[in-house]
């Protein structure tokens, strides 16, 4: 084996939501396992767990997955904790309709460069300081809520409060470190749909402990500062667990890691190269920031939309608005299983048109929700447009890693931050402008979600064909190799480096669908760089 | 005298027609009640310490038997347009149960022609804007038959701003420091005994 897999750094792929109930475990011959051992999980020569066992808390493996989920569930927490609490805010500190769209913007946009830093960060530092390092860093912008007396003092906090997302990447990068390969995609992607439900339970909490603070005695433009304490604690008590319950590798903790460091065995510039210069890239940018995207915006601002809309209490408001954000536990591995599905008999061209499907149909459930006048229908769309989106979420990961193999890495990377992208774009466009209501804003993100979604049906694979076009007939091009070793130069094969490709383009025949040779439910190798 | 007749009766066609529609719009409202507020052209009120003594009663200059039907007055806190700009949540809309105009209530009395008085301490949780104060008198199906305000009917005159509480204190922001403090320090502490333990053991 030339490659040294799961090196720091590889997690990023595996962000899917793909085989949520296929793959509990690996039976593949080709995993060399260690059975000499000592861990409550069957693991491989590196140690790193080939079985993923959900309620167990068995140390590190599993105890790191529920740290690891359980921390970036707290940074959605801290991020979208203000959203439910809009309405008492904004009478507090006399915001206008734009200072909330912008501070909702604020929010989501800090992360765009603070995902982008948090891989280089989990190479140096290791991923259990950079999710601790992260979160007890962030624990402070938290606690500054109860400074703040003014728009710009809002909108400046939430910002900052808002870099903590990108526990998504310590989180992601973590995992790959305990994980076997062949089940991370399992693994990650119930991580990060477990992780995103945070943006849920926010709005059910914060509201809560705003009427116990309230009902203890104290004024409302205090009882509001006073609830944000809780998030705040939530950050310095996860920091503290990940801290002292966690280690970096099955085997110990940093300095094993480093020895393993730096393997970087292939060239940052060339790797971002290939990334850009592929079109699909951009086009799944653009997609994930209209499922992604506009799951953040709602985060953002449905609680406020039923507050004022339909009349309901604090408190009501936030629990219909966290029935949105907590449909994750299941809507994304949804997404990843019917993509998987789709895939087994119709191959690419399937995960193809199952993305399209959700994202559109979530799109157009989008538009009725900001059409109807009525609290039952309006709650029956949410929950369709939240199970189309997220969904949509975890199929995109379904397809991500076959756009390339040498650049997984930074095209996840790059997706992710295109979803924060698409998030304050549309909070921009629909949601800070006085000039429409919040139900036109609904309504008009709906269409442009479904706009959005057809670039779609431009992804061609030539090995596998696109939504309207079939595989390419000729043999050489149309063949997985000829694809994947594309992205090598003739130096580059001549050093061997392509050989990972090669093996990944072999077991990507699947892909075609039909009765295509039993290949295992597509790997998610690691490339040995980010 | 057949004005205050016809007028009469034309009141009482319209209150039922209120009463059997499905909501009631303030258009149709006529300003029988006179209403006067203490604070004055610009005044500056402090939330949670100073008062607005409201005082309503029946305008005269309106039939006789025009209040038969008033039951009770509710006396509220209406929101200024200026205050209204950009912010849809605090939106004036002509059908009243929709109306988001007058969202604080200062005083609800049974209805009396006149000699009623109320001193209000601006509460708390009034967010700071520019105010006047409207009444609307309800008949006996709860729904409003009248009103009155201390502004003129483009709500341009006579409106007072009040100057919310911030809603910090200095306890919270010491705890705030504090817990932030402490979050870096132990951050920065276990970093610190860790690359110890490190190297001693190396």
């Amino acid at each position: 084996m030339s490659e040294i897999e799961g090196s720091p750094g590889t997690s990023m792929h595996g962000v899917t939501g793909r085989e949520p109930v296929l793959a509990f475990s690996v039976a593949s011959p080709m995993v060399h396992m260690d059975h000499t051992a000592k861990f409550d999980l069957p693991v491989d020569s590196e140690h790193k767990a080939t079985v993923f066992k959900l309620f167990s808390l068995a140390n590190p493996h599993m105890r790191t997955f529920h740290l690891s989920w359980l921390s970036f569930f707290t940074t959605f927490i801290s991020t979208f904790a203000a959203a439910p609490l809009v309405p008492i805010i904004r009478d507090n500190l006399d915001l206008t309709k734009s200072d909330i769209g912008n501070a909702g913007v604020a929010s989501v946009s800090g992360s765009i460069f603070s995902r982008l830093v948090m891989g280089a960060v989990c190479d140096l530092l290791g991923p259990r300081y950079g999710c601790a390092f992260l979160i007890m860093m962030s624990a402070p912008t938290v606690f500054c809520m109860s400074f703040v007396s003014d728009a710009s003092g809002y909108i400046a906090v939430r910002f900052m409060i808002g870099f903590s997302l990108a526990t998504f990447v310590s989180c992601q990068y973590w995992m790959s470190t305990m994980f076997n390969s062949k089940i991370i995609g399992l693994v990650n992607g119930t991580a990060a749909g477990w992780g995103n439900m945070g943006g849920g339970a926010t709005q059910l909490l914060m509201p809560v402990l705003f009427e116990i603070i309230k009902k203890a005695g104290a004024t409302p433009f205090t009882a509001w500062r006073i609830a944000f304490f809780i998030p705040g604690w939530l950050n310095v008590i996860m920091g503290i667990l990940v801290l002292t319950l966690g280690q970096d590798l099955p085997d110990g903790n940093l300095g094993a890691l480093q020895k393993k460091g730096d393997v970087a065995k292939d060239k940052f510039g060339k790797v971002l190269l290939n990334a850009v210069t592929n079109y699909r890239t951009w086009i799944f940018v653009l997609l994930y920031g209209y499922s992604m995207g506009v799951e953040l915006t709602i985060d953002n601002v449905i609680a406020e939309y039923f507050y004022d809309r339909f009349d309901l209490k604090l408190h009501l408001a936030g629990i219909v608005a966290a029935c949105f954000g907590m449909a994750n536990l299941l809507a994304r591995p949804f997404g990843g299983f019917t993509s998987d599905f789709m895939a087994k008999r119709f191959g690419m061209r399937g995960r193809l048109w199952n993305l399209w499907l959700l994202q559109t149909a979530g799109g157009a459930c989008c538009l009725c929700l900001g059409l109807v006048n009525s609290l039952p229908l309006a709650i029956a769309f949410m929950m369709l447009f939240s199970i189309g989106a997220q969904a949509a979420c975890g199929a995109t990961f379904g397809i991500i890693p076959f756009i390339s193999r040498r650049s997984l890495g930074i095209i996840s990377g790059m997706t992710g931050a295109g979803g924060n992208f698409g998030s304050g774009l549309t909070q921009l466009i629909f949601f800070a402008n006085a000039s429409f209501s919040t139900e036109k804003g609904l309504s008009y993100m709906g269409i442009m979600i479904m706009l959005c979604t057809l670039p779609v049906t431009l992804v061609h694979f030539p090995q596998w064909g696109s939504m309207f076009l079939p595989a390419s007939t000729d043999i050489v091009k149309g063949s997985e190799e000829s694809y994947y070793v594309a992205e090598w130069t003739e130096e580059e094969k001549q050093k061997g480096m392509h050989q990972a490709s090669l093996r990944f383009a072999e077991n990507s025949r699947s892909e075609r669908g039909g009765k295509v040779a039993s290949a295992p439910t597509p790997p998610t190798n690691t490339p040995n760089h980010v | 005298m057949e004005v205050p007749a016809g007028f009469l009766i034309v009141s009482l066609l319209l209150s039922c027609f209120v009463a059997s529609s499905y909501g009631v719009y303030f258009s149709s409202l006529n300003a029988t009640l006179s209403v006067t507020a203490t604070p004055t052209q610009g005044q500056v009120l402090k939330a949670g310490e100073d008062q607005i003594t409201v005082t309503w009663g029946f305008n005269q200059t309106y039939p006789v038997g025009t209040d038969s039907s008033y039951k009770t007055i509710k006396v509220k806190l209406c929101y200024a347009p200026i205050s209204q700009k950009d912010r849809k949540w605090r939106k004036t809309v002509d059908l009243l149960k929709k109306d988001k105009t007058c969202p604080h209530k200062i005083v609800a009395r049974p209805y009396a022609a006149s000699n009623n008085s109320f001193t209000w301490t601006v509460e708390r949780d009034i967010p700071s804007a520019t105010y006047f104060v409207r009444a609307f008198a309800f008949n006996a199906q709860d729904e409003q038959v009248a009103y009155g305000q201390t502004t003129n009917a483009h709500k341009s005159t006579n409106l007072f701003e009040v100057q919310a509480i911030t809603g910090r204190h200095t306890s919270l922001d010491i705890a705030s420091i504090c817990f932030s403090a402490f979050s870096v320090v132990s951050l920065a502490g276990f970093f610190y005994m860790e690359k110890r333990k490190g190297k001693a053991s190396k």
